[in-house]
């Protein structure tokens, strides 16, 4: 299980925010390159459709492999009322043939991305995870050096936080909290529920280069 | 990693395998000095295609299994034996199975048994029984030697202990014996070099032999 939130910002005020996260989350910032392929069951199997992610880290020397199914996610009064999405998400590190697997099972590619960009994890009420990448698509099957941005100019963040059934509401606290010192530069919602970038995400930006150019304390 | 030597118990024509053959090849290993040291288990699972009606069946492996090893419980391993594919993942890949819906597990067995160590050997000796019905199914042994982890290094050391086993087990009048099936591992892309992955494959390997054997005493 976990919550999430997720939120788009310009390209140009990255950099601004990853200033931000450096000093609020207090750890060194984790590069990401992740192929991900999305596969789903072909027509024959199973008695209803199914979809399994296959993403593959580009950031080693050795690409290492994650198999991750996303789930429902929790509906009713009880979860309108939170301002997070909390679903069951279910991973596996797997061996680098878990694509051959698949397809051997009787799954088909229905599309791959490829994921740039950078992520902190720390601990503030929860272990959370922010990650800011460019989202792209490739020109030619399984070509990840051949990618075009999906967004052009736009970046796509999003911040997860894993819970358990009897822990949610505080982990969707302490994401809700930790949102709210992003919001000059993004606002963060349920994925699924669009809000565009923040009107004063230049402001809040140039501020934050201002001070990063003239301070190195936070 | 140590390699290991996976053995099935194969009975003569007409025979099947029961309790006392399994209780006397135990009073074999402790015959020549083995020393009983806790007691093992893995699982194997068969995963079948939930299909549609119309689908035809032929378009999905039927040698799906699902294996895990009492070295490493928090990993699960998958091998579909006849595209010589095995794979590692977290146990949680289970789970992710179950979610899925796709395949279900249609039969379960459990190896399990005692484990004994003999110098540089450690023996396991094994039932094979399913886990919805508890019926003996087969007998297993596994035979490691630890100083070793090349596969064509131990070929030696292994076979000369296996033709001591068989000697030693043969002044019993039992109506069967151990067999080594030797899977091609270069096949499945696996090196020289000893892993659970290559344990995996030796066990998709026997559970085949093991049903040509059930199929024939039926026939």
């Amino acid at each position: 299980m976990e919550c999430v939130v997720q939120g788009i910002i310009e390209t140009q005020h990255v950099e601004a925010l990853e200033i931000l996260l450096q000093g609020l989350c207090g750890v060194r910032k984790e590069n990401i390159k992740v192929h991900e392929l999305c596969l789903k069951s072909g027509p024959n199997l199973g008695s209803e459709a199914s979809e399994v992610r296959l993403l593959c880290n580009l950031e080693q020397p050795e690409p290492t492999w994650t198999v991750r199914h996303v789930g429902g996610s929790m509906r009713g009064a009880g979860a309108d009322q939170i301002s997070v999405l909390v679903r069951t998400m279910v991973e596996s590190k797997v061996s680098k043939n878990v694509l051959r697997l698949f397809y051997l099972l009787g799954y088909k590619l229905d599309h791959e991305l490829l994921r740039v960009g950078f992520a902190f994890h720390f601990y503030r009420g929860a272990q959370i995870t922010i990650t800011v990448v460019s989202v792209g698509k490739m020109l030619k099957l399984h070509a990840t050096d051949d990618s075009v941005p999906v967004t052009p100019g736009i970046q796509v963040v999003e911040v997860t936080a894993p819970a358990s059934a009897e822990n949610y509401n505080e982990v969707a606290t302490a994401v809700s909290s930790f949102c709210e010192y992003l919001a000059p530069l993004l606002h963060l919602s349920k994925p699924g529920v669009t809000t565009g970038v923040v009107p004063t995400a230049a402001a809040a930006a140039a501020s934050l280069m201002s001070f990063s150019g003239g301070n190195n304390n936070m | 990693m140590p390699i290991k030597w996976v053995l099935h118990w194969q009975p003569n024509a007409g025979h099947t395998v029961n309790s006392q053959i399994l209780a006397e090849v135990s009073q074999c290993v402790e015959s020549i000095n083995g020393v009983k040291d806790g007691k093992w288990k893995a699982t194997l699972s068969f995963y079948r295609p939930v299909i549609k009606e119309q689908a035809n069946a032929a378009e999905f492996p039927r040698d799906f299994l699902g294996i895990s090893l009492p070295e490493q419980p928090s990993k699960y391993y998958f091998v579909l034996r006849g595209q010589r594919l095995v794979l590692e993942a977290d146990s949680t890949i289970q789970t992710i199975m179950e979610k899925l819906q796709s395949y279900k597990t249609r039969v379960a067995l459990n190896f399990e048994g005692v484990q004994y160590q003999l110098g540089d050997f450690q023996l396991r000796v094994g039932k094979v029984v399913s886990i919805q019905s508890e019926s003996l199914r087969g007998i297993v042994m596994e035979m490691e030697y630890r100083p070793i982890s090349s596969w064509e290094k131990s070929h030696k050391i292994m076979g000369e202990f296996f033709d001591i086993w068989q000697e030693a087990l043969s002044k019993r009048p039992l109506p069967g014996h151990f067999v080594h099936m030797e899977p091609n591992f270069g096949e499945f892309g696996l090196s020289g070099q000893y892993t659970l992955q290559h344990t995996a494959v030796q066990y998709a390997t026997i559970m085949l032999q093991m049903i040509a054997s059930a199929q024939s005493v039926r026939n």
